[in-house]
C-alpha cells in the first residue's frame, strides 16, 4: 500500500525521539490520573500502552496529543514543548502532527464518510477537491471507497473505525494515537484494524497505541508500557508475533 | 470551501428543526419590532419634520388690538429668547352658515360654523410659512385662499374661482388653498381687505430660542406678554397642543406595541440562547471531535455562531420585510383621518437598518456566551463527556420525587428539570414571558372594552333629519313636533334631540363642537371620570381629553360664541371618553346662545332608547312609516376603529407570542430527547410504556408551565398598570380605577393555567416522537 508516504511525515526519521515524557503529572482535583510519567518514543516505532481500567491511559495519550494539559512535568513531541504553546497553538499542532484513533470512533454525524476523512486536511488550508481526491485515495486503500458516501450512522463499527483510521492518516502524521482501537468491534473487524495498523507501522508511521487487548499488543507493537496507578511499572521489547 | 464552514453547514442541515425554530422566532420578534418602531418613529419624526421645514409657529397668541398696539406687540416681541416672529396680523372670526340652501354653481360651501380669517401678504416669512399648494396667494381685496389639507377640497363646488358668500363680509373669491401645521388661520385674506371684515383681534406668531418644552413655551408666553396692558391677550395656542392632537392616535399604539416589541425581542434572545447553549452542550463530544481533529478554539466558535446566524440572518431578512409590509397598512390606518395629509405614512429606513443589523448582534450575543463555553472546554473532557455519564445535579432532587407516591413517569418528569437547570431557568423564563404576554392582552383587551362600554351610549335608534341637498326628504313636521310624535310610538323608551352646533371658544383659534341634548339626556350621560352630568343652563360636560388639550378643569369657566353672541359656561363633569374639542351641553345653554332655537333646525338627529324587548328594524320601520323625512339608522354603540385595531392588533401579537413560547418549550423537550435517548432507550427496554414515556416528557415542561405562570401573571399585572394608562394617556384621556380593576378570580385562574397550556402544546409533538423512538435506533446512535 503506499499509504506508506508517512515514513517521512512530519519530517521525521528513524530513531529520532518523537515523544519525550519527563515527570508528568495530572491531577483531576483530589484524584491523581499520571504520577511522574517519563517516557520516550522514537520514529518508526509502535508502543503499546497497557493497564488496568483508571490507571490512566486516556490522561497519558490526551497529554501526547496536546488534548490536556500536564498539572506538571514536560510533553515534548516532535521537538515541541507542549506546555509553551497556546490553546491555538496546540491546534496548529495537533492537524498537522497528530492523526488519533477513537474506541467510539468520533465521527462527524453531520458528513458523509469522504468529507470526515477530507476535513481534516481542508483545516490545514487544503481545497476541497484536492482533500477529497486524497481522502478518497486513503478510503480506496482501505477498501471502502464505495461507503464513501454513506453517512456513519449507516456505516458498520469496523467501517466507522477505518474511516476514522483514514481521517488520522490524512495530514500524513509524525505520531498516530489510537485510544482502544479494537474495543468497540467484533473480532473480525478487530483483526483488519489491527492488519491496517500493523501496515502502517510496517511502511514507518510511528504508533502510540492505548489497550486492553493483550492480542492487539503482541500483534502491532516493538514495545509494551505497562501503567499502574499513575506510573509506568514495566517497559519490554516485544517480538511481534504476526 | 473552508472547514468551518463545511461543518456549520453539516450542522444546520442536520437540526434542521432547531434552524427552523430560530428562524420562526427571530422572524416573529422582528416583525413585532418592525411595527412597534415604525409606529413610533411615525409619530413623532413627521410632524417635526414638516413642522421645522415649515418653521411652524411654536406659539400663537392673538391680542385684543383694543389694548394694545401693534407696535407695543413688536416691541415685546423683539425681548430676548423670541428666535422669530411674524405678524401682527389683523384677524377676524366669520361664520359660514349651518344650513345653506341649495348650492348655486360656483359658490362654495364650507362646512358650517365659525372660520378664522387672518390678513396676511406672503404665505412665508420668518414663522408660519404656510404650504400653498394649490393656485396662489392673495395679492389685493377680494380674494381668499382657503385653508385645506393638502389635496382636500371641501364639497363639490370648492375650486379655485368659486366664490365665498359668508354673513357679514363682501363677496370674496378663492384664489388658493394652502395648509399650516401651526393652525393659525382657517383662511387667509389680504391685509387690505381685513377692515371691511372688522377684525377683532391681532394675531402673533413666535418661535423662541430652544424652545422644546411646555415650560419653555409658556416662558416665551411670559416674555412676550410682559407689560402688556391687562386683558391685552385673549388667547395662545402651544404647538405642542397641535401635535398633541394630530400625533394622539399614533401615540397610543406606541406603549402596547413597544412592550409587545421588548416582550418578543426577549423571547427571542432568551430561545437564541438556549438553542445555542444546547446545542453546544449536546455537542460536546462533536466539540471534542472538532479540537482533535485541530479545529482551533476560534473556529470551534465559528461553528456555532454561523450555526445559529444562518438562521438568524434569514429569520431577520424576511421579518424586516413582512414587518414593512405589516406596519404599512397599520400606519395607514392609524394615521388616516388625523393626519389630514400633512403627514406620509412611511417606514423610515432606519427601522430597516436598526432590525436588521440589531436582530443578528443580539444573535451573536445571546449565541456568543455558551459558544465561549465550547471554546474554553477541554478537549479532552469534551471526547470523553461522550461517552462517559455526567454527574447529574439533579440526581438527589429525582431520588427525592421517585420517594413520593406520584406514579414513576410523573416522579421522573418533574425530576428532569433539575438535570439542566440552566435550560430550565431559559425555558422558564420563557414561559413567564409568555404568560406576561397573555396576561398583558387580556388586561388590555377588557379595559379597552370597558372603555368601549363607557363610551357606549345604551341608544338603539338613531335617525337622521333628512337633508333635501343630498336628495333625501326634509320632514314636514317642526323639531318639537317630531319629538312629540317619536314619544307616542310603541317601543319609545327615551327620546334625546341632538343639535351638534360649531362654536368658537373665545380665547382660542380652534373651534369646538357644541352637543346640544334636550329630552332624556341625563339617561344619554356615559361614564364619568370626574364631576356630574350638565343639567341646566350655563353647565357643559367635556371629555378628559378636552381638559387635558385646554388645560381646564371641573369647575372652569369658558365662553362660547356662536355668531356674535357670547355664553359664560361651567365645566361640571369630565366624561372618560370623547372628542378633545367638543363640549355636551343641556338645551338650555344653547338656547342663550341663539335667540330664537326655534326658527333654525338646530336638531339634526335623534336618539332613541328601546323598551327592553322591542325589535330594532320593525321600531325603525315603524318610526320611518311615522314621521317623514327621517331616516332611521340601526345603531351598535360606540366601537371606534381604535379600538378594533388595538384589540385585533393584541391578539395577533400574543398568539405570535405565545406560539413563540411554545416554540422554545418544543426546542427543550427536543434537546432532552435527543440526549437522553440512552436513558430513553434503557427505560424502555425495562418496561416504559410510549404512553408513560410521553406523559413524563410533558411532566417535566408541564412544571415549568405551572410556575410559569405563578411567576408571569404578577408581572402581566403590572405590565398592565403601567402600559394602559400610557396608552390612555397618549389620547389624552384618563381612565377610572374601575377600567383598571378588570382581573376576576375565575380570570386569574385560566391565566394561570396559561404557562401550563404553553408547555403542553410545546411539549406534545416532541414527547410522542421521543417515545416512538425505538430501542435499536436509540442503540445503532451510539
Ligand atoms: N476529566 C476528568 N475529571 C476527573 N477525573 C478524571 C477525568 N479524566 C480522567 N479522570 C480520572 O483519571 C483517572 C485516569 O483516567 P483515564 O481515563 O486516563 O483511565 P484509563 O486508564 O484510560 O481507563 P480505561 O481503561 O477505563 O479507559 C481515572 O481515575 C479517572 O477517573
Ligand atoms: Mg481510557
Amino acid at each position: 500500500m503506499t499509504t506508506g508516504d508517512s515514513s517521512n511525515a512530519g519530517g521525521t526519521e528513524a530513531g529520532q525521539v518523537v515523544v519525550h515524557l519527563d515527570g508528568v503529572r495530572k491531577e483531576y482535583g483530589e484524584s491523581t490520573a499520571l504520577d511522574g510519567v517519563s517516557l520516550d518514543i522514537r520514529a518508526g516505532e509502535a508502543v503499546a500502552v497497557m493497564g488496568p481500567s483508571g490507571c490512566g491511559k486516556s490522561t497519558l495519550l490526551n497529554m501526547v496529543a496536546g488534548l490536556d494539559r500536564p498539572t506538571s512535568g514536560r510533553v515534548v513531541v516532535n521537538g515541541e514543548d507542549l506546555a509553551s504553546m497556546s490553546e491555538t497553538g496546540l491546534a496548529l499542532f495537533r492537524r498537522r502532527r497528530i492523526g488519533m484513533i477513537f474506541q467510539f470512533f468520533n465521527l462527524l454525524d453531520d458528513l458523509p464518510a469522504l468529507d470526515n476523512v477530507a476535513l481534516a486536511a481542508q483545516l490545514t488550508g487544503v481545497s476541497v477537491a484536492q482533500a477529497r481526491r486524497r481522502a478518497l485515495e486513503l478510503l480506496d486503500e482501505l477498501g471502502i471507497a464505495d461507503r464513501r458516501n454513506v453517512y456513519p450512522a449507516a456505516l458498520s463499527g469496523g467501517e466507522r473505525q477505518r474511516v476514522s483510521v483514514a481521517r488520522a492518516l490524512m495530514n500524513r502524521p509524525a505520531l498516530l494515537l489510537a485510544d482502544e482501537p479494537t474495543g468497540a468491534l467484533d473480532s473480525h473487524a478487530g483483526e483488519q484494524v489491527m492488519d491496517l495498523l500493523i501496515d502502517l507501522n510496517q511502511i514507518g508511521q510511528t504508533l502510540l497505541i492505548v489497550t486492553h487487548d493483550q492480542r492487539l499488543a503482541t500483534r502491532c507493537a516493538s514495545r509494551l508500557v505497562e501503567v499502574a496507578d499513575g506510573r509506568v511499572v514495566r517497559q519490554r521489547s516485544l517480538e511481534r508475533t504476526a | 470551501m473552508s472547514a468551518v464552514w463545511q461543518v456549520s453547514r453539516a450542522a444546520v442541515r442536520r437540526r434542521r428543526l432547531q434552524t427552523f425554530v430560530i428562524a420562526l422566532v427571530v422572524l416573529t420578534s422582528t416583525v413585532a419590532l418592525v411595527v412597534a418602531l415604525g409606529l413610533l418613529d411615525a409619530a413623532s419624526a413627521p410632524f417635526d419634520r414638516t413642522f421645522d421645514q415649515q418653521r411652524g409657529a411654536q406659539l400663537t397668541a392673538t391680542f385684543d388690538p383694543a389694548k394694545v398696539t401693534d407696535a407695543q406687540l413688536a416691541q415685546a416681541a423683539a425681548r430676548p429668547g423670541v428666535a422669530a416672529v411674524a405678524g401682527p396680523f389683523a384677524q377676524a372670526v366669520l361664520t359660514a352658515p349651518s344650513n345653506t340652501a341649495v348650492q348655486a354653481p360656483g359658490v362654495d360651501a364650507p362646512p358650517p360654523g365659525p372660520i378664522t380669517v387672518v390678513g396676511r401678504a406672503d404665505p412665508a416669512g420668518p414663522v408660519d410659512r404656510v404650504d400653498l399648494w394649490e393656485g396662489r396667494w392673495v395679492e389685493r381685496p377680494g380674494e381668499i385662499v382657503l385653508m385645506r389639507p393638502p389635496g382636500e377640497h371641501y364639497g363639490p363646488n370648492e375650486a379655485v374661482g368659486s366664490r365665498l358668500l359668508l354673513p357679514g363680509a363682501p363677496s370674496l373669491t378663492v384664489v388658493g388653498f394652502a395648509s399650516t401645521l401651526s393652525q393659525s388661520a382657517g383662511a387667509w385674506v389680504s391685509p387690505d381687505q381685513m377692515p371691511a371684515l372688522h377684525p377683532t383681534a391681532s394675531q402673533v406668531l413666535y418661535r423662541f430660542t430652544g424652545s422644546g418644552t411646555a415650560d419653555q413655551v409658556r416662558a416665551g408666553l411670559a416674555t412676550v406678554t410682559a407689560g402688556l396692558p391687562q386683558g391685552a391677550l385673549l388667547g395662545s395656542l402651544s404647538y405642542l397642543t397641535v401635535k398633541q392632537d394630530m400625533t394622539a392616535t399614533a401615540n397610543a399604539y406606541v406603549p402596547f406595541l413597544l412592550a409587545f416589541g421588548v416582550l418578543g425581542l426577549v423571547v427571542a434572545v432568551l430561545i437564541v440562547a438556549n438553542v445555542v447553549s444546547g446545542a453546544v452542550v449536546s455537542g460536546y463530544r462533536h466539540i471534542g471531535v472538532l479540537k482533535s481533529l485541530g479545529f482551533t478554539p476560534n473556529q470551534v466558535v465559528a461553528v456555532y455562531l454561523v450555526m445559529v446566524l444562518a438562521p438568524g440572518v434569514v429569520g431577520a431578512v424576511l421579518g424586516t420585510v413582512l414587518g414593512d409590509l405589516a406596519a404599512q397598512p397599520l400606519l395607514h390606518t392609524v394615521f388616516s383621518g388625523f393626519d389630514y395629509g400633512y403627514f406620509t405614512a412611511t417606514l423610515s429606513p432606519w427601522v430597516d437598518v436598526l432590525t436588521l443589523l440589531g436582530m443578528p448582534a443580539v444573535i451573536v450575543l445571546a449565541a456568543l456566551v455558551p459558544a465561549l463555553r465550547a471554546h474554553r472546554l477541554s478537549a479532552a473532557r469534551a471526547i470523553s463527556a461522550g461517552s462517559a455519564p455526567r454527574a447529574g445535579r439533579g440526581l438527589r432532587v429525582q431520588r427525592w420525587f421517585g420517594g413520593t407516591r406520584l406514579p414513576r413517569a410523573v416522579s421522573l418528569g418533574l425530576g428532569l428539570p433539575f438535570a439542566r437547570p440552566g435550560r430550565s431557568a431559559l425555558t422558564l423564563t420563557t414561559l413567564v414571558l409568555g404568560v406576561t404576554t397573555v396576561t398583558l392582552a387580556s388586561g388590555l383587551s377588557s379595559s379597552v372594552a370597558a372603555y368601549i362600554e363607557a363610551g357606549n351610549d345604551h341608544v338603539q335608534s338613531v335617525s337622521y333629519v333628512g337633508d333635501a341637498e343630498i336628495g333625501e326628504r326634509a320632514p314636514t313636521l317642526a323639531d318639537a313636533a317630531i319629538e312629540a310624535k317619536l314619544r307616542s310610538l310603541p317601543g319609545t323608551a327615551q327620546v334625546t334631540a341632538m343639535a351638534p352646533v360649531e362654536l368658537h371658544m373665545v380665547g382660542s383659534s380652534q373651534i369646538v363642537r357644541g352637543w346640544f341634548m334636550r329630552g332624556d339626556s341625563a339617561g344619554m350621560s356615559t361614564a364619568m371620570l370626574k364631576g356630574r352630568w350638565a343639567s341646566g343652563p350655563g353647565e357643559v360636560v367635556v371629555a378628559s381629553s378636552f381638559t387635558a388639550k385646554h388645560g381646564l378643569t371641573v369647575g372652569d369657566h369658558l365662553t362660547l360664541q356662536l355668531a356674535g353672541r357670547e355664553q359664560g359656561v361651567t365645566i361640571v363633569g369630565e366624561t372618560v371618553t370623547g372628542d378633545a374639542d367638543q363640549v355636551e351641553a343641556p338645551w338650555e345653554t344653547l338656547t342663550a346662545l341663539v335667540p330664537d332655537p326655534g326658527t333654525t333646525r338646530y336638531v339634526n338627529q335623534y336618539w332613541v332608547r328601546l323598551a327592553p324587548g322591542t325589535n330594532v328594524d320593525a321600531y325603525d320601520a315603524a318610526l320611518a312609516a311615522a314621521v317623514p323625512g327621517l331616516y332611521p339608522t340601526a345603531h351598535g354603540g360606540g366601537t371606534d376603529s381604535l379600538t378594533v385595531t388595538i384589540v385585533g392588533s393584541t391578539t395577533v401579537l400574543t398568539l405570535l407570542l405565545a406560539a413563540v413560547a411554545a416554540l422554545g418549550v418544543f426546542n427543550t423537550v427536543v434537546l432532552n430527547a435527543r440526549e437522553r435517548r440512552r436513558d430513553l432507550g434503557m427505560l424502555k427496554s425495562i418496561g416504559m410504556t410510549p404512553r408513560q414515556v410521553t406523559l413524563m416528557m410533558v411532566t417535566s415542561m408541564a412544571a415549568l408551565g405551572v410556575l410559569g405562570g405563578l411567576l408571569g401573571v404578577p408581572i402581566g399585572l403590572a405590565a398592565h398598570r403601567l402600559v394602559v394608562p400610557a396608552m390612555v394617556a397618549a389620547v389624552g384621556n384618563a381612565l377610572p380605577p374601575s377600567m383598571m380593576n378588570v382581573w376576576h378570580a375565575p380570570a386569574l385562574a385560566l391565566l394561570l393555567l396559561a404557562g401550563v397550556a404553553i408547555a403542553v402544546l410545546g411539549a406534545l409533538l416532541p414527547a410522542r416522537s421521543a417515545a416512538r423512538l425505538t430501542i435499536a435506533e436509540v442503540l445503532r446512535s451510539e
